[in-house]
């Protein structure tokens, strides 16, 4: 019997007992579209919280710490494969200050070199890089910190911060020490660039970026000023390394070479990774689960090709009785529950993608609504993903579920004794 | 040529544990040759369809041999006995055993399709036939749509579709009236001449049984040969 009369002769079959194949396939269908919009969530919260991570973070970057960083090291690091930038930033231990038309504050300093910056991707939100000697860059909230004290505040009142302009100001930077003589010498800083604000709201940026050449004349006038126990205790800098990648999909080989080189490092792809292990989880979990809804459909299948074979009894008597082979009649029984199968996927797949839609396009609304409102633009959750992957699991366990439970009702039918099944009644 | 040689049956009857053998057949021979029609005539209950059921390869004897053409049927497995069916075998039934689901002209291709053949073939064959034997006009009807003297001509014509060397028919004429009974007689003798189709025809009734060239007895599980003659 070739395969296209195979085909014609199931489908007059399933064609005979359409209501009954129509309640089965919508049983395999619901058992299947469950499974997949299951899973779809855990794919959803996937993506939310790997966006989330990946939007706030400049995920190309790779920290590095060490207790004795030179930037000898650190220029080592930019021969790695695939690292687009190093940036070796000191920050200033000695406590400073900046006065500004009256409003001061501590300054929170870093030395470093603009140049490795720009290619790290440091942006600007207003203003230049320093070109000349005593031309800074402060961070966008810099202004915020300067307070003018002698203007009176009531309790639980912002403090007078400076409100002014920022580009273009000139202020006055120098140490605050317990003595006079540490406070003896000031810089006068013109602040021609503002930094561009951090990816998340809470990330407070009132740096001063001054360019590494201060550095040895400041720590000179320090070292002078300042008592001798003073020196002994702390160095003038701390060191902190960012290596930046020049591809998030990089981002894990480099953490490994400088993992390898002894260094301690942090970057992204450790915190994926670890998500990924969670989800990866949280996933089997769910589709194992939707595989039960799957098994109960199952029970649908093996009833209705169990009756199917009964029914048929004597129409099976007489195909064997003609010449069909048992192989033939057991492929023509698997075959009608392979198409249960299939036909229940098909629909299920389009189903799902359709509820996944209905889900991510109408529930951020309601969830917004119950919480009156209050979620604003920053509410961006993508309850459900269907990725091809999660689409090619379910549809195997689906079809491999269909066919197992088809099995043991197409293997009945070729045990059909001919005889008997002739001896049948209609 | 169909040889049976030394042939016997017997049936295990009754519950588990307590069964006792009720031998069916015992020890039988009979032959058919070529383009002979053949009978088997005997009382209900005498093994006729017992018999046939061997013969067809439907069932394995307890002992004996069916030689078709000098192969042993006893001896092949179940897949090789039913391709064996195909090639050689048609069969017709008493109560027509046509597939419900599909129409005359269907019922008359199933084996073709069964042997694979390509669709055009089989179209060009059915309908040929069809005109043969007459069934043309209810070549679309289904089986609960026919009279028991129209669904047995679509029988007879499903067993012949695929040209068998022999046909088997377990009471062909069983649920027919006598005139309706006369006509497939005919058909069957006609279909004997011009095809020189081995026909092995079981049988209760001496008249059927009577337009065979050689007639087989049935009593009690034996076999005798020219029994009409005798019983007349
Ligand atoms: N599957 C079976 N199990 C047990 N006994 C059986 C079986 N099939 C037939 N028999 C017995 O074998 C004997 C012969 O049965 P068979 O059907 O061959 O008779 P028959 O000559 O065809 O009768 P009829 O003319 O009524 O069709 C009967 O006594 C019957 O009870
Ligand atoms: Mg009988």
């Amino acid at each position: 019997m070739s395969f296209k009369d195979q085909i014609a002769f199931v489908r007059q079959h399933i064609r005979r007992n359409r209501l009954r194949v129509f309640m089965t396939v919508l049983a395999a269908t619901m058992g299947t579209a469950f499974l997949i919009v299951l899973a779809s969530v855990g794919f959803g919260l996937q993506k939310t919280i790997k966006d989330d991570i990946l939007s706030n973070q400049m995920v190309t970057q790779i920290e590095v710490y060490s207790e004795d960083m030179t930037d000898a090291k650190a220029d080592a690091m930019k021969k790695i494969d695939h690292v687009e930038a190093v940036v070796h930033r000191k920050s200033l231990v000695p406590m400073a200050m900046g006065e500004l038309e009256g409003h001061t504050g501590s300054m929170n300093t870093y030395f470093t070199d603009f140049g490795d910056e720009q290619a790290s991707g440091f942006k600007l939100a207003e203003g230049r890089f320093p070109e000349k000697p005593g031309e800074v860059i402060v961070g966008s909230q810099f202004a915020a910190q300067l307070i003018d004290e002698s203007v009176e505040v009531e309790e639980g009142e912002e403090p007078a911060s400076y409100e002014g302009k920022v580009i273009g100001q000139t202020f006055a930077f120098s140490f605050e020490g317990e003595n006079d003589e540490t406070a003896s010498k000031t810089w006068p800083f013109t602040i021609v660039g503002v930094k561009e604000a951090p990816g998340k709201d809470w990330a407070f940026d009132g740096y001063l970026y001054l360019d590494e050449s201060f550095m040895e004349e400041m720590e000179s006038a320090y070292i002078a000023a300042s008592s001798d126990n003073e020196q002994e205790d702390m160095s003038f800098t701390n060191s902190s390394v960012n290596v930046y990648a020049d591809d998030l999909a990089n981002v894990k080989a480099i953490t490994q070479t400088l993992k390898d080189d002894g260094y301690a490092v942090y970057s992204v792809s450790e915190e994926i990774e670890q998500i990924d292990v969670f989800f990866l989880a949280l996933k089997a979990g769910l589709i194992f689960v939707g595989t039960i809804a799957i098994l109960i459909a199952s029970i649908g299948i093996f009833n209705t090709m169990t009756m199917a074979v009964t029914e048929r009894t004597r129409e099976i008597g007489v195909m064997k009785a003609l010449g069909a082979g048992p192989k033939l009649i057991q492929r023509l029984f698997l075959m009608e529950s392979a198409w249960i199968g299939l036909v229940g996927t098909v629909i299920a797949v389009v189903i799902s993608y359709g509820v996944s839609f209905a889900a991510n396009a109408i529930l951020p609304i309601v969830v917004d609504a119950a919480l009156g409102g209050e979620t604003g633009d920053s509410f961006k959750v993508t309850f459900s993903v269907i990725p091809w992957q999660l689409v090619l699991i379910a549809s195997a366990i689906s079809l491999t579920v269909a066919m197992i439970s088809g099995w043991r009702p197409a293997r009945k039918a070729t045990k059909t004794d001919v005889i008997g099944a002739l001896r049948h009644e209609l | 040529m169909i040889e049976v040689k030394g042939l016997s049956h017997s049936f295990r009857v009754g519950k588990k544990g307590k069964e006792t053998e009720v031998p069916v057949l015992k020890e039988l021979s009979l032959k058919a040759r070529d383009g002979e029609i053949v009978s088997i005539v005997g009382r209900s209950g005498s093994g006729k369809s017992t018999l046939l059921h061997i013969l067809a390869g439907f069932l394995q004897p307890d002992a004996g041999r069916v030689l078709v053409d000098g192969t042993d049927l006893t001896s092949m497995s179940e897949a090789q006995r039913a391709a064996f069916r195909l090639d050689r075998f048609g069969f017709v039934f008493q109560n027509f055993q046509l597939m419900p689901g599909l129409t005359a002209f269907e019922n008359i291709e199933l084996p073709l399709t069964l042997k694979g053949v390509p669709a055009a073939e089989r179209k060009r064959k059915v309908e040929e036939l069809l005109e043969s034997t007459g069934l043309t006009e209810i070549r679309g009807h289904y089986p609960n749509e026919l009279s028991g003297g129209q669904q047995q001509r679509v029988g007879i014509a499903r067993a012949l579709i695929t040209e068998p060397p022999v046909i088997f028919a377990d009471e062909p004429t069983g649920s027919l009236d006598s005139e309706t009974e006369q006509d497939i007689l005919n058909l069957i003798l006609s279909l004997n001449k011009k095809y020189g189709i081995t026909f092995v025809i079981i049988t209760h009734d001496d008249e059927v049984a009577a337009i065979a060239k050689r007639q087989y007895r049935m009593h009690d599980g034996e076999l005798t040969e020219g029994g009409l003659r005798h019983v007349v």
